[in-house]
């Protein structure tokens, strides 16, 4: 129930020490306001007037003991704070130092949920765990002792309720979790199901079905109300028995003190004291578990950030490179790749010299994405050896200085919600806007400009000004241009989703960005098969033809086929 | 001042919770009378049990003189866990009903312009805020709502009760107790509430913020700034922890000070007691501790509000946005009837987007016949899909007309579904079964027929490969099928629907060119017959059809036959040669 990593945290031992001690404070205060209180009344009852004194004495243990939450509330705030920074500080160092890698296979999605929801979840979870569990564990005992110094049967009585609490807690619960777990499945589709409609309105619109559908999203909408009430009726049992044996427990000891009175066993002055400390007894174990969900997500989210901090990092190679030149070589010798789905790359080999233009053909999910993630350091090899600039056995190009000389072209490359500027000169910070405009006239981007109400410092983006895929890709391309250190590009499939002219246009002002430059280019796209010096055809993970244009239209028959066959000649 | 607590304001025209809270009149108070006897029991129990012992310790010589008392602690004991359990389900059942109609006219408001959705409502996310909004006007009425009637409840309750027995106590009470339920809760809004806000809306920009960044993670990670990066977040993370901060200090005050509240409430009800019941021993002296001991389990009806109240302000953008959205119309108009064939017929359409100046389309004349294959080709933004949503009468056109048979096309409304299908970019596959996603085409299509149109469309087998067959669930979103699998599901769909016309707005974007090319084989053997508008961005396929039109700054740039093109015209020459490798 409780994580013990939690309170391997750094100062969760100083902490705990010094809520505990409050906690025993407090607990001292209850005793005594609750003494204070019942002699007070006990005076007023034989006919005494008010006690001025002893309600001040009541007075002061109440708000010291307000005061004592208020004091460790702020300690607590103050830790469970620094401790979720720290997490967060971490979290986000790994993943921006693993990069693309780590958000793929946890998803952007959940990867930015964790970083701010989650984070605020354990700092929630923190603060009700170190307060609620340790004033359970302390204040109960010394209430309980202090009943029993004025009653042994009322304390006998409240120390049998307590394993009966949590007993059926514990069994209710559980038996809701196997409701809620039977339902689970239906449960799911439903609460999907709202969302699911809204999504697809439109194919229903066309469809002509979106009128009727109407009904049906509200009778699924009650199904589902009914379902959920059939497991909530059991889900509320469990503080359904937490409430009724604390009041049951306070109702039997007060008819119970009420017999002993009459029989002159008790006076009331404890009889008073025992039944206002009975609900205190109680308290804590009623604040634990109204929480306790609020806790569960705390919990899971702990987990999840906790794994993901102490995941082991794929090494770096340190290696000195410098900016890759018309004489330097790539070797890969018999590199694989594997997913975990069991995906893979078979062992390839190739050699690059050079300034060239290496075209990577083949069908999607030939392996075409997974080369250049190797290529760009991004995957890591699980086998095979690789060789650069001379230096031999290579683990992987996950080598910062290889990161520096790259330019990398996706399909839609990324347009930060950022000015045209920002966005331009996001990989050289420091260029003038002189610059910047020149690369706007270079990569085709006037039109945009032009349209642009504060020029260069309009913010664009997807949260601002959405940009078709052809102004896209003109950024990435202004980006090149302006980054003359970078001599290394790589594109993944960049023109495949533009309309024709457009592509053809950028075709015309991509090739002068890659001369002087070593070339990658995944496409499926087949006019630039003929601008390319090399060419590696990928079929199901394999490296099945290399060499030039002319020399696999000669004789690599697969290649020749593929041609065929995207051509839509068969 | 009320003018500053937001949801008050946003209250003031509201169509999504007064409404509702009018509907169900009945069940909300009784559900309010349940919570107020919970608290009532609760208050009970202590107020029998310390009459029960003062009298008991007067010893009476019957114990039946305190057999009243006993029971009532009793009762009040079983009964406020029972109460308490009932309201919750209750109350629970109650905002689940009324989810159940929130959803309907969400589904109903959005349903209206469903067609327009991508351009009216840029991020695709707004569908799961909107949802979310839903949720949270669920919380607005379990956590702020209910506990604000029942403490309202109660409070009428104690002033009253108090006035009888002494109207001075009343007015006290009515001070008191206003203070607790009124003066501290409105404090805490006012305060903490544009706080809150305000670390909400800092809250969102980080939100913002880090998925822009995340998703451009690769280009942070190439530049080599990614520490940049994370100082600037931390940056823009200090301004929203400080806030929090701010808000748990005034938290921790008004906590404080709710509590010295409760612990003037106990003196003054010492006070009280002490004179009006005391001065001589037992008799009306065994009141006081009833009293007292009452005035203790109140807190927890009390204690939530502040927090409660202050979280309205969060609630408030949800109200916001979803009385932003236009109220639905239910307006149903008897749609015109055609006999087949159907020949659609554009003449010189001109159309301007409302609230815009631009005319997107100039002028575009066309004659679609019977059974006639039309590509329509252009550059992002040409208009192509301005002029799709025009000839399925989504929308009206500004000048010139689109008519099918000779009727309007717009005039048509929902019944336009009977004559044109479309076949968009990502078809979208409902989380149900294959057969349910098929089926939707013609409801009344038995498993044999989509059977039929599966093999069709060449996914029998596969389909048939499944281990629950037709009877397979599509993930959520169809992400189990590929691209070209999904296209053929909604050919198959279509298939069923068996309507003359299909439109296709550019629905094999993003599938590579074998798969794309095996994908239009299969529409136009499938689709011999029909009339086919097919919307494209590159020439693959392009000698199927029967007309090519280019269209270019809302005009027609070239118009005709592939192979008249091909003849003719030298642009279009080089933009096949390119599309072909050659």
């Amino acid at each position: 129930m409780i994580d013990r990593e939690l309170f391997q945290l750094a100062g969760a031992k100083s902490i705990s020490q010094k809520l505990a001690g409050l906690d025993v404070l407090q607990a001292f205060l209850i005793v005594g306001q609750a003494l204070a209180l019942s002699a007070v009344i006990t005076q007023l009852w034989q006919g005494h007037s008010l006690n001025w004194p002893l309600l001040a004495g009541f007075a002061a243990c109440f708000t010291g003991r307000q005061l004592l939450t208020w004091l460790s509330d702020r300690w607590l705030d103050h830790y469970a704070g620094q401790t979720a920074q720290t997490l967060r500080r971490r979290l986000l160092a790994k993943l921006f130092q693993q990069g693309p890698a780590l958000v793929q296979a946890q998803g952007t999605g959940s990867m930015i949920t964790m970083t701010l929801d989650g984070i605020a979840e354990v700092r929630q979870y923190i603060k009700l765990l170190f307060s609620k569990t340790l004033a359970m564990m302390i204040v109960p005992v010394v209430v309980l002792i202090a009943a029993g110094c004025l009653d042994l049967r009322s304390a006998a009585i409240l120390l049998l309720m307590y394993p009966l609490i949590v007993m059926f807690m514990i069994i209710l619960g559980k038996a809701a979790q196997a409701k809620a777990e039977k339902q689970f499945g239906n449960f799911q589709k439903l609460s999907n199901n709202f969302i699911d409609s809204l999504r697809g309105i439109a194919t229903l619109k066309y469809l002509g079905l979106s009128k009727r559908y109407s009904r049906s999203i509200f009778n699924s909408s009650e199904h589902f109300r009914e379902r959920t009430m059939r497991v909530l009726k059991i889900a509320m049992l469990s503080t359904f028995a937490l409430d009724f044996f604390t009041t049951l427990s306070i109702a039997v000891i007060a008819v119970y003190l009420g017999f002993d009175l009459i029989k002159g066993k008790i006076d009331l002055y404890p009889a008073l004291a025992v039944l206002i400390l009975a609900p205190e007894y109680f308290l804590p174990i009623r604040n634990f578990a109204s929480d306790f969900h609020a806790t569960l997500n705390g919990k899971n989210s702990f987990k999840r950030i906790h794994q993901l901090i102490n995941q082991p990092t794929p090494p770096t190679v340190d290696l000195a490179l410098h900016e890759w030149g018309a004489g330097d070589e790539l070797k890969l010798d018999r590199v694989q790749f594997k997913y975990q789905n069991g995906a893979a790359i078979a062992p390839l080999t190739l050699t690059i010299r050079g300034y060239q233009k290496v075209g990577i053909i083949g069908m999607s999910g030939a392996g075409k994405t997974t080369l250049i993630n190797l290529l760009s350091g991004f995957l890591t090899p699980t086998a095979g050896q690789i060789a650069i600039q001379g230096h031999p056995d290579l683990a992987s190009l996950d080598i910062p200085d290889w990161r520096r000389q790259l330019l990398y072209i996706p399909q839609n490359p990324y347009v930060f919600t950022a000015t045209l500027r920002e966005n331009i000169a996001f990989y050289t910070p420091d260029v003038s806007d002189k610059q910047v405009l020149e690369a706007i006239k270079v990569v085709g981007l006037e039109d945009l400009l032009a349209d642009l109400p504060e020029g260069l410092d309009t913010v664009i983006g997807s949260g601002r000004r959405v940009l078709s895929g052809g102004q896209v890709q003109r950024i990435a391309l202004a980006r090149a241009f302006l980054d003359k250190q970078r001599r290394v590009m790589i594109f993944d499939e960049p023109t495949a989703h533009l309309d024709i002219e457009t592509e053809l246009d950028l075709k015309a002002r991509m090739l002068p960005l890659m001369d002087q430059r070593l070339v990658f280019f995944a496409t499926h796209r087949l006019h630039w098969m003929k601008e390319m010096d090399y060419i590696l055809v990928m079929n199901h993970g394999k490296l099945v033809g290399q060499g030039t244009f002319a020399d696999l239209q000669q004789d690599n028959e697969y290649f020749q086929q593929l041609m065929k066959e995207m051509r839509g000649e068969d | 001042m009320f003018k500053r607590i937001s949801l008050l304001r946003a209250l003031k025209r509201d169509r999504w919770v007064r409404p509702f809270l009018r509907r169900y009149r009945k069940t909300l108070i009784f559900a309010i009378t349940i919570g107020v006897v919970t608290f009532v029991c609760g208050a009970g129990l202590m107020f029998s049990a310390g009459f029960l012992i003062s009298k008991s310790a007067t010893r009476p010589e019957n114990i039946l003189l305190v057999y009243v008392p006993i029971v009532l602690t009793r009762a009040f004991g079983i009964a406020r866990p029972a109460f308490r359990y009932l309201e919750r389900l209750v109350s629970h059942n109650w905002v689940l009903k009324m989810t159940s109609r929130l959803r309907q006219r969400l589904y109903d408001t959005l349903e209206r312009d469903a067609t327009s959705f991508s351009s009216k409502y840029q991020l695709g996310d707004i569908l799961g805020l909107l949802s979310d909004d839903i949720h949270h006007i669920q919380n607005l009425y379990l956590r702020t709502l209910f506990p604000m009637f029942v403490a309202w409840g109660l409070y009428a309750l104690i002033v009253v009760a108090f006035g009888i027995l002494s109207p001075l106590m009343g007015l006290w009470m009515l001070i008191l107790f206003g203070l607790m339920i009124f003066a501290i809760p409105l404090w805490s809004v006012l305060v903490n509430g544009a706080r809150q806000e305000y670390e909400k809306d800092v809250k969102d920009q980080l939100y913002v913020n880090l998925t822009d960044n995340v998703l451009g993670i690769a280009d942070w990670v190439l530049a080599g700034r990614s520490n940049a990066y994370l100082q600037l977040h931390d940056q823009n993370e200090r301004q929203y922890l400080a806030t929090a901060r701010a808000m748990h200090r005034f938290e921790r005050l008004r906590d404080f000070l709710m509590q010295l509240l409760v612990l003037l409430l106990v003196i003054s009800l010492l006070i009280w007691g002490a004179a009006r019941f005391g001065g001589q021993a037992g008799g009306p002296a065994n009141w006081i501790a009833a009293f007292v001991l009452a005035a203790f389990p109140l807190i927890d009806a009390i204690a939530p509000l502040p927090a409660a109240a202050q979280e309205t302000n969060v609630y408030t953008n949800s109200l916001v946005r979803l009385n932003n959205l236009p109220a639905p119309t239910g307006q149903s108009t008897t749609a015109p009837t055609i006999t087949l064939p159907a020949a659609l017929q554009v003449r010189d359409l001109h159309y301007t987007y409302p609230e815009t100046s631009k005319e997107v389309l100039r002028g575009i004349s066309l004659a679609i016949k019977p059974g006639e294959k039309l590509a329509i080709l252009g550059r992002s933004g040409a208009g192509k899909s301005t002029l799709a949503a025009l000839l399925r009468g989504d929308r009206t056109p500004t000048a010139g007309s689109v008519t099918l048979n000779g009727v309007p096309t717009a005039q048509f409304g929902d019944q336009i579904a009977d004559y044109i299908s479309v076949i968009n970019q990502q078809p979208y596959l409902f989380n149900t079964t294959i057969a349910n996603n098929v089926r939707l085409g013609n409801e009344a299509a038995s498993d044999d027929d989509i059977w039929a149109v599966l093999r069709r469309v060449g996914l029998a087998k596969m389909v048939a490969d499944l281990p629950h067959g037709l009877d397979t669930k599509v993930d959520e979103a169809g992400l189990r099928f590929s691209g070209g699998e999904r296209h053929r599901l909604a050919l198959a769909r279509i298939l069923l629907k068996d309507t003359p016309i299909i439109l296709l707005d550019e629905p094999t974007v993003g599938l590579d060119p074998i798969t794309e090319q095996a994908v239009i084989n299969t529409i136009f053997k499938q689709l011999a017959g029909k009339t086919l508008i097919w919307i494209t961005h590159h020439l693959q396929g392009i000698d199927h059809f029967d007309q090519v039109i280019f269209i270019e700054d809302g005009q027609l740039a070239m118009h005709g036959t592939p192979t008249g093109l091909w003849r003719t015209n030298q642009r279009y020459r080089e933009l096949k040669k390119a599309d072909q490798g050659l």
